[in-house]
């Protein structure tokens, strides 16, 4: 059974993070095993987010991996995995109606450029040219030409497949129940069921649960969760091909190939809301759908006759300071770490995966992460 | 945000049962329904149900709708139609789309009674227009006085595709075979008995291996399947159709009990997935029930019986009854349930073979595989004698809980006993007076009234008759035997139609004496 | 349900059958074939079919195929029907249009 349960890397979580990193492993040459607690690959906010391939309005400390992965992965990556992950460079726009909004994507702007990150202001004119269905309450925007989108279920599921047909092993209905040092290096994972799985390195990528798993061997990465709800029409006529975000945080998503849109959004009572989903399935507030299409509706008013065919709701790990939790811990050697994202993961999830298997083969990444770091947190004053 | 004690979700049979109970009771009800009109499956059902006088056997399924209709506005139940519920959340409240705006609504208990949808199964050609489900034919029959084609195929033997088969009959359509794939029929022996004597074909043994067509259905081929439901090649038949319909079981609409986080189960026995209730219906979630079809696939009686349930519980549950006056009330429609699911079509018995009646009489194989008791099993039935002048003749041959015909006629000629899924009796002493009454008051069109000698050498046969147009008095046409089948000449003596046969014709007509005991149709 | 499974397990190979082009999703239009492949592809739950295929994810939200896909994957995975956990059930159970779902009735929602 030992023996069985052995590989050079043992995955907690197979969520895209997850199974991007026995990907790019597997590639490596690396054994790899993947376990995951619910019955679905990729469950967690992997398969509920809106899909944004974003590096415009992200922190500066995760802005090089956004970048990296938009330059190095994402364009090659159907073609890599061998399945349309419905991959589109066409635009970002976040949107701003007020003179307010328009002051905080200035903000946004100047520190992307910052980076060197191509992303500049455009007006009402510019705005309407990019995107005619736009409302004329519009009165700017940013816009950075190389951000886009893509399917994140099916992203997922072909970093799962492709590691799948590589030799990764991957297990799920297996919650982990604890981690275990073996001779200063953590080296076994306990599973509820007793199971015991044994690797080189063990990789903690399960999202808001990290946080239970981390503790068994004294980590912890401050974050907590928010329920937060997206919903998606039926297919309409292709009307445009870019992410859309706004200055308020209204909403945010794109249309899909398929013809559908998807859009995610807030009714503002995130932090508290209740969730009497059944176990693995979030469930959803009766008031946040309606004020999603409230917010699309102001900015999109023809696709007011569009129908909501779904809505769901899922979990996002939102740290302390708003960015991951990324790579080794200092004197916890065999530990990989890659949680709390944020609600901003998917767009980095190839470049996080890749990045990771570096990590673990060669000790060292080629995106600077630094900044990412568990150490990173300190008291205010 | 409007709240009421009770949101019923469903406006079937279930679901106002269970509005009316707890309404009688005095608490504040709700019932939603998407559709324009109440009363769920009922006002599609056209044909008279079975089962015992006190619950509503021999009346019609549209009846007993426009019933509860009224005692649901008597007892004060709001219903609120065209209001779609587009969700369950959390702490019982429920979204209502009502025309061009939602609402929310609280309620203190909820009763989900949306009852169920059919299932398809797959073919080469299946989705051509002019595949539909034996509901949907009967919605548009029923409903909107739209015939669904001009020939149909059936596919399904249960309860619903030999009912609709016939109402298809009854709307003008020609049925060309009813289909099924397992070995036997597996509704109710007389419903197959009356296509049959129509002259309706049954394939035992048999699916649907092609629907033919490019833009709609133009025909279909069957095939015989073997006992691990495989094609057998070689064995294909070809009709020509415009329609298919399907009748191949229904399915638990129980999305919203999912969503609100009920516990649920995979229950094939129950059609599918269900929450997990106790005996009257409560789920896992407290004050949340499930009546009816969603809670597991079964009949409108017992739906309605199960929708009293959970009326009665949410009472208790809300202090408007005693938990005495609960337990009592529970007890006594326990009672009727266990009633309702005795007999060979018990749901306990689902899936066991059954090859003898209650009485140890064997069961007509006939019947089961062809769709009518042939003439030399017909005699082993209690229901079928042999008498001097007229006297009933019931070719009631399967154990299912119902009795209408024992308070049917009033001279006590016929006898069912105490216990409800017996077969009738006809009684050696007393004397036929030629009322009709258990001609009309049989749900299942088995009873006839028979004069075996008249003298002249004929005898006289009276049938249960309801097709249009109805036969002339004097007309001359062919008396037709239990498979369909020409036996002889018949002469159409009489007709009658009275206010009590409730839209029941009765037939008389004269055959050949030989013919007495196996004319059981006439056709022009 | 939470059952281990681990999907290295092997289901054997994946061999076309003549009605492989037979549509079961007619929403999304989704055959037979496509349903199976992606079994062999590693989609082993009716969750993961559905993200991965579309299936049920249209307009009448798997109320047709729901029932289809399940026997499809349960056969091509050599288990029962019953050992598959149905999808997820969500709102709305109907489609709505954005204008009407937007359009609620204005009162205090906890009153």
């Amino acid at each position: 059974m030992a023996v069985v349960n052995k590989a050079d890397v043992v995955i907690i979580g197979a969520g895209i993070i997850g199974c991007a990193t026995a990907y790019y492993l597997t590639k490596r040459g690396k054994s790899v095993i993947v376990l995951e607690a619910s019955d679905n690959i990729g469950n967690g906010g992997s398969s509920r987010n809106g899909g944004g391939v974003r590096q415009s309005g992200r922190d500066p400390r995760e802005l090089p991996l956004a970048m990296y992965g938009i330059k190095e992965l994402w364009p090659g990556l159907s073609e890599e995995l061998g399945v349309d992950c419905e991959y589109h460079k066409e635009g970002n726009l976040r949107l701003g109606k007020t003179d307010k909004h328009l002051e905080i994507l200035e903000g946004l702007t100047k520190r992307a450029n910052a980076c060197g990150l191509d992303v500049r202001m455009v007006n009402a004119d510019e705005v309407k040219k990019i995107n005619p269905h736009l409302s004329d309450e519009v009165i700017g925007a940013s816009w950075c030409p190389t951000d886009g989108h893509a399917n994140p279920m099916i992203t997922t599921l072909a970093f799962y497949r492709k590691a799948r047909m590589s030799g990764a092993r991957f297990i799920t209905g297996e919650p982990i129940k604890t981690l275990r040092r073996v001779k200063g290096r953590v080296k076994e994972v306990i599973a509820e069921s007793k199971n015991v799985y044994e690797g080189e390195y063990v990789m903690v990528a399960a999202g808001y649960e990290s946080r239970k798993i981390l503790e068994t061997v004294g980590v912890d990465v401050p974050m907590h969760q928010e329920l937060m709800e997206c919903l998606v029409t039926e297919a309409q006529q292709k009307m445009f091909p870019q992410m859309l975000g706004t200055a308020e945080a209204d909403f945010y998503g794109h249309q899909s190939d398929h013809g559908s849109f998807v859009f995610g959004g807030s009714s503002g009572i995130e932090m508290n809301n209740k969730d009497i989903g059944p176990k693995n399935s979030p469930g959803n507030s009766a008031i946040t759908a309606p004020c999603i299409c409230r917010g699309i509706m102001k900015y999109f008013p023809e696709l007011e006759d569009a129908k909501i065919v779904r809505t769901w709701a899922g979990y996002i790990d939102i740290c302390q300071d708003g960015v991951p939790v990324l790579g080794f811990v200092d004197d916890v050697p065999g530990l990989v770490v890659a949680c709390a994202f944020s609600g901003h993961g998917f767009g980095i999830a190839p470049a996080v995966g890749e990045q990771m298997a570096r990590l673990i083969t060669d000790g060292r990444t080629t995106v600077d992460i630094s900044g990412l770091r568990y150490g990173r947190f300190k008291a205010k004053i | 945000m409007k709240r009421y004690e009770v949101i019923v979700v469903g406006a079937g049979p279930s679901g106002l049962s269970a509005a009316i109970e707890a309404a009688k009771r005095g608490l504040k009800v709700i019932v939603f329904d998407e559709n324009e009109k109440p009363g769920g499956q009922l006002f599609k059902q056209i044909h008279k149900f079975f089962g015992s006088k006190k619950h509503h056997a021999k009346i019609r399924g549209f009846k007993i709708g426009e019933n509860l209709l009224e005692e649901a506005n008597y007892a004060g139940v709001e219903v609120a139609l065209n209001a779609t519920v587009i969700g369950l959340y959390a702490d019982k409240e429920v979204v209502v789309r009502r025309n061009d705006q939602v609402f929310h609504y609280k309620g203190d208990c909820i009763i989900i009674a949306t009852g169920a949808a059919e299932n398809m199964v797959t073919f080469p050609g299946w989705t051509l227009p002019g595949v539909i489900g034996a509901g949907a034919a009967q919605t548009m029959m029923n409903l909107h006085g739209i015939k669904p084609g001009k020939k149909v195929l059936m596919l399904g033997s249960g309860n619903v595709g030999l009912v609709v088969s016939f109402q298809l009959l009854q709307a003008g359509c020609e049925v060309v075979a009813l289909v099924d794939a397992a070995p036997q029929i597996g509704g109710y022996g007389v419903h197959a008995a009356k296509l049959s004597r129509t002259g309706v074909p049954f394939y035992l043994s048999h699916t649907i291996a092609k629907a033919h067509g490019e833009d709609c259905v133009t025909g279909v081929t069957i095939c015989e399947v073997d006992s691990q439901f495989k094609l057998i090649a070689g064995t294909e038949k070809y009709f020509d159709v415009d329609t298919i319909c399907m009748a191949v079981g229904l399915s638990p609409m129980s999305q919203l009990l999912k969503m609100s986080g009920c516990l649920m189960e995979d229950n094939p026995k129950r059609g599918g997935q269900v929450p997990i209730i106790d005996e009257f219906g409560e789920t896992s979630v407290p004050g949340i029930f499930a009546a009816g079809d969603v809670s597991g696939i079964e009949e409108a009686s017992s739906a309605m019986i199960e929708g009293r349930m959970a009326g009665v519980c949410v009472a208790e549950y809300l202090g408007y009854c005693t938990h005495e006056e609960k337990n009592e009330s529970l007890a006594e429609l326990k009672k009727d349930l266990e009633s309702l699911r005795q007999g060979m079509f018990a749901p306990a018995n689902r899936g066991k073979k059954i090859t003898k009646t209650e009485e140890g009489i064997e069961i007509s194989d006939s019947l089961l595989k062809n769709g009518f008791v042939a003439e030399q099993e017909i005699e082993r039935y209690p229901g079928v004698v042999h008498k001097s002048g007229i006297h009933p003749v019931i070719e009631c041959t399967q154990n299912i809980p119902c009795n209408p015909c024992q308070d049917a006629c009033p001279k006590g000629c016929i006898s069912i006993g105490e216990n409800i899924t017996n077969l009738p009796v006809v009684e050696d002493e007393n004397v036929c007076i030629n009322c009709g009454m258990c001609v009309a008051s049989c749900s299942g069109q088995a009873i006839f009234l028979v004069d075996e000698d008249c003298g002249d050498g004929s005898a006289t046969v009276t049938i249960p008759y309801e097709f249009l147009p109805i036969p002339e008095v004097g007309e001359k046409g062919f008396g037709l035997g239990r498979n369909g089948e020409r036996l002889c000449e018949a002469t159409v003596v009489s007709v009658k139609s009275v206010k009590a046969f409730d839209h029941t014709n009765l037939l008389t007509m004269r055959v050949p004496k030989e013919y007495a005991m196996s004319a059981r149709f006439y056709a022009s | 349900m939470n059952t281990i499974v681990d999907r290295t397990k092997d289901i054997g190979e994946f061999i076309p059958q003549p009605d492989d082009d037979m549509l079961i999703c007619r929403c999304e239009e989704v055959t037979k074939g496509e349903i199976r492949r992606a079994v062999h592809d590693g989609m082993w739950t009716i969750t993961e079919i559905r993200r991965y295929l579309r299936t049920g994810m249209g307009l009448c939200q798997g109320q047709t195929c729901a029932r289809l896909v399940k026997g499809i994957v349960a056969r091509e995975l050599g288990i029962s029907m019953a050992e598959l956990e149905p999808a997820a059930a969500r709102s709305p159970m109907r489609p709505i249009e954005m204008k009407v779902l937007g359009n609620e009735e204005v009162t205090d929602l906890w009153q």
